[in-house]
């Protein structure tokens, strides 16, 4: 009877463990770090370090450049989100009407941009939007439009960025959607077609519905994965021009790793985690709320 | 039995004493003995199997052997931060200057004034004028020059003789009317090139009207006239349409498509337009930065420190002694192509029989380091760029983004 009780207790203990040593823990040593003024004389001599409470906290309310990353994360969630999650469903019921050879080769050929390494993408893009050399700006001079600055202007910077990063986005959702396109049962379409509903019927009132968790689970992730972004405006403008594709992440990272103020950093990222948090747990709610009507 | 358990804890006592005695010695930083192994050394750049070369001799003639560890400039911050944190690091290693202060801040450089009589190769004055005081950090010498690097005028000089420009312009009056000059060519097409990334131009522009950004107490201060000129220069290429305002622009290509005729840049980029453009060989050259009050360049390069806590002090400063010799500073220049930091080796006749190399030197004989802030890169030059571009690309209240530039930075302090 004993051991009945523990061995689902030692079966997960690989797990717990795992989430505590690379999950919690940081986190903890983060809020902890958060109340210091650690820096980097600070890692060389720990009496460096001392607490300050919360002034850290304090300086990141008051400084506008948080505030202005802030206000970035969230035009990029904005914009990155819907556009994300339409695209790759559009794609996707799209892709899944045939099962042609060419259909399976589009599959493929969009999820190519999601296992593309982020580097060679920024530098494909990079030419691309090239002001002087660039293809994009190549093309308009065809209809006589002058040199458009995609990366340069304070405006189209932050588009031209969030562009690349819904590009590299869909792929992976389209997948997801493609799976759970699988699951919708065949019995459902042609009772569907025997009461004489359309293609557009059908797809609104029987497969959208069907595909709610999997519609949830992308709106989800890709939110979570919107308000951390980073690789696409690190190495496309590197949070530039004048910091207007500044987001969150890249705040942090130029606090903590070029200017080596950890403890404002930490500050910042259990801020953020806080935001992230939050704003996943309403999702949650909402959803449960209208599974029980 | 008795008698020989006392005795051999004698011995251990005295062997005890005799170590805590070394271990004193080791303090004073007087006469250590070394820990033996190879000499780990840290590299900048890709030049790693170079430097093999460079001390094949050392290694030779006294038996140490040496390991070079060549560390990309990119991943410079992260390797500081996890060797300062772990404590364990090269014994000698390459310091850009840019980050010379925060590696000093971080305890990462061994002092070396108290070994300065022992090395008389590290003296200050084998180095050009003021350089070896202007790299000390907190009045302590924790480093050495090692390469230099200045900031010189690139003009293509076909393209300026045939819009009836015959010299390159020597001061920046001139420069901006041959910008507007060359800029008047036609649609996109532009006189000089100011790189977004580039913070020691208006570093470089005060000290050419004969000010600085440091005041008298080590301070730094922008709320200056000489500055305000900057200001009036950096903006009014703007306003003339003399240089391209996208971020993207690319130094090199400009140049050599002559979209940006003329730019203040480094010996990096002749060795990059001689590289991608050998037939330009003769339509281009070099000369000293232009300059109302005065010709002043930038001193940028590397410099070279002892890891704090290495285990063999000598044997890194016997190398670093070395590496010091102008001879040394020569066959790098022959290997790797960066110029020497010691005098006697840039007056080196074969060395400056190269008119390039003859400018160079001739610049940086009349070059400043850039004040040695506790976070250049990151945080005073940055806010600097900021200021400026914000003014010049969206129409910033120039007067407003100075105030604020100058509350930024107040308080920011050399010492």
């Amino acid at each position: 009877m004993r051991r009945g009780t523990l061995t689902p207790y030692l079966l997960i203990t690989p797990a717990m463990l795992l989430l505590l040593a690379f999950g919690v823990l940081p986190i903890l040593v983060a809020a902890l770090v958060s109340l210091t003024d650690m820096n980097i004389s600070g890692l060389a001599n720990w009496s460096n370090v001392e607490f300050i409470g919360f002034e850290n906290y304090v300086a990141l309310a008051n400084d506008p450049d948080f505030w202005r990353a802030l206000g970035n994360t969230a035009l990029f969630g904005v914009i990155g989100v819907p556009s994300i999650v339409f695209l790759s469903l559009a794609v996707a019921l799209l892709l899944d009407r045939s099962d042609g050879r060419i259909a399976r080769a589009l599959r493929s050929f969009y999820f190519v941009p999601a296992v593309t390494g982020i580097v060679a993408i920024s530098l494909v893009w990079g030419y691309l939007y090239n002001t002087q050399f660039g293809l994009f700006n190549w093309v308009l001079s065809w209809f006589g439009i002058g040199q458009v600055q995609w990366l340069s202007d304070p405006w189209l910077a932050k588009f031209s960025v969030a562009l690349v990063a819904i590009w590299r986005g869909t792929g992976l959702n389209i997948i997801i959607f493609l799976a759970a396109l699988q699951g919708v049962p065949r019995e459902y379409r042609e009772a569907a077609a025997l009461d004489g509903a359309g293609e557009w019927r059908t797809t609104r009132s029987i497969v959208l519905p069907l595909l709610g968790f999997a519609i949830f689970f992308v709106t989800v992730t890709t939110t979570i994965a919107w308000l951390q972004f980073f690789d696409e405006p690190f190495v496309l403008t590197d949070g530039g021009p004048l910091g207007a594709t500044t987001s969150v992440s890249v705040f942090l990272y130029k606090e903590g790793f070029r200017l080596n103020q950890f403890g404002y950093a930490s500050a910042g990222s259990l801020v953020l985690f806080v935001i992230i948090a939050t704003i996943t747990l309403v999702q949650l709610r909402i959803r449960r709320r209208d599974e029980k009507p | 039995m008795k008698r020989s358990i006392t005795r051999s804890l004698a011995a251990v006592a005295a062997t005890g004493l005799a170590v805590s005695l070394a271990a004193c010695a080791s303090d004073g930083g007087e006469t250590t003995e070394d820990a033996d192994g190879p000499l780990t050394v840290w590299i900048m750049g890709d030049s790693g199997a170079n430097f093999e070369q460079l001390v094949a001799p050392f290694v030779e003639e006294t038996g140490t052997e040496v390991e070079v560890v060549a560390i990309p400039w990119d991943a410079i911050d992260e390797r500081l931060t996890t060797a300062v944190a772990s404590g364990s690091g090269p014994d000698l290693l390459q310091i850009g200057l840019s980050k010379l202060r925060t590696f000093a801040d971080a305890g990462a450089l061994m002092p070396l004034d108290d070994h300065l009589a022992d090395h008389p190769g590290l003296a200050a004055e084998n180095f050009p004028d003021g350089v070896a005081d202007a790299t000390k950090v907190g009045g302590e010498t924790v480093s050495v020059p090692w390469v230099s690097d200045t900031r010189v005028l690139f003009t293509r000089t076909d393209i300026l003789a045939e819009n009836g420009i015959d010299a390159p312009p020597a001061t920046w009056d001139e420069l901006r009317e041959d910008a507007a000059t060359l800029s008047a060519r036609g649609d996109d097409q532009y006189g000089y090139y100011i790189p977004q990334w580039d913070s020691p131009l208006p570093v470089i522009m005060t000290w050419t009207f004969g000010g600085d950004i440091i005041d008298g107490d080590g301070n730094v201060d922008f709320d200056t006239a000489e500055f305000a000129k900057t200001v009036d220069l950096y903006t009014g290429l703007y306003a003339d349409g003399s240089v391209p305002t996208n971020s993207d622009f690319d130094q090199t290509q400009g140049f050599i498509s002559g979209i940006a005729p003329m730019l203040v840049s480094g010996p990096y980029l002749a060795k990059s337009i001689a590289d991608a453009a050998p037939e330009l060989d003769g339509k281009w050259q070099v000369s000293l930065v232009p300059g109302d009050t005065s010709r002043t360049s930038l001193f940028a390069g590397s410099n070279m420190g002892v890891w704090h806590n290495t285990d063999q002090p000598n044997g890194s400063l016997d190398l670093l002694e070395y590496l010091s010799e102008p001879e040394t500073q020569l066959s790098w220049f022959d290997i790797n192509g960066e110029l020497p930091a010691v005098s006697a080796a840039l007056q080196d006749d074969a060395l400056v029989s190269d008119p390039l190399v003859q400018v160079y030197a001739e610049q940086l004989a009349d070059s400043h380091v850039l004040p040695l802030v506790p976070n250049w890169d990151g945080a005073t030059g940055a806010d600097l760029l900021a200021a400026l571009n914000a003014i010049v690309l969206t129409g910033a209240d120039r007067d407003q983004t100075l105030a604020e530039l100058y509350s930024k930075t107040e308080g920011t302090s050399i010492n």
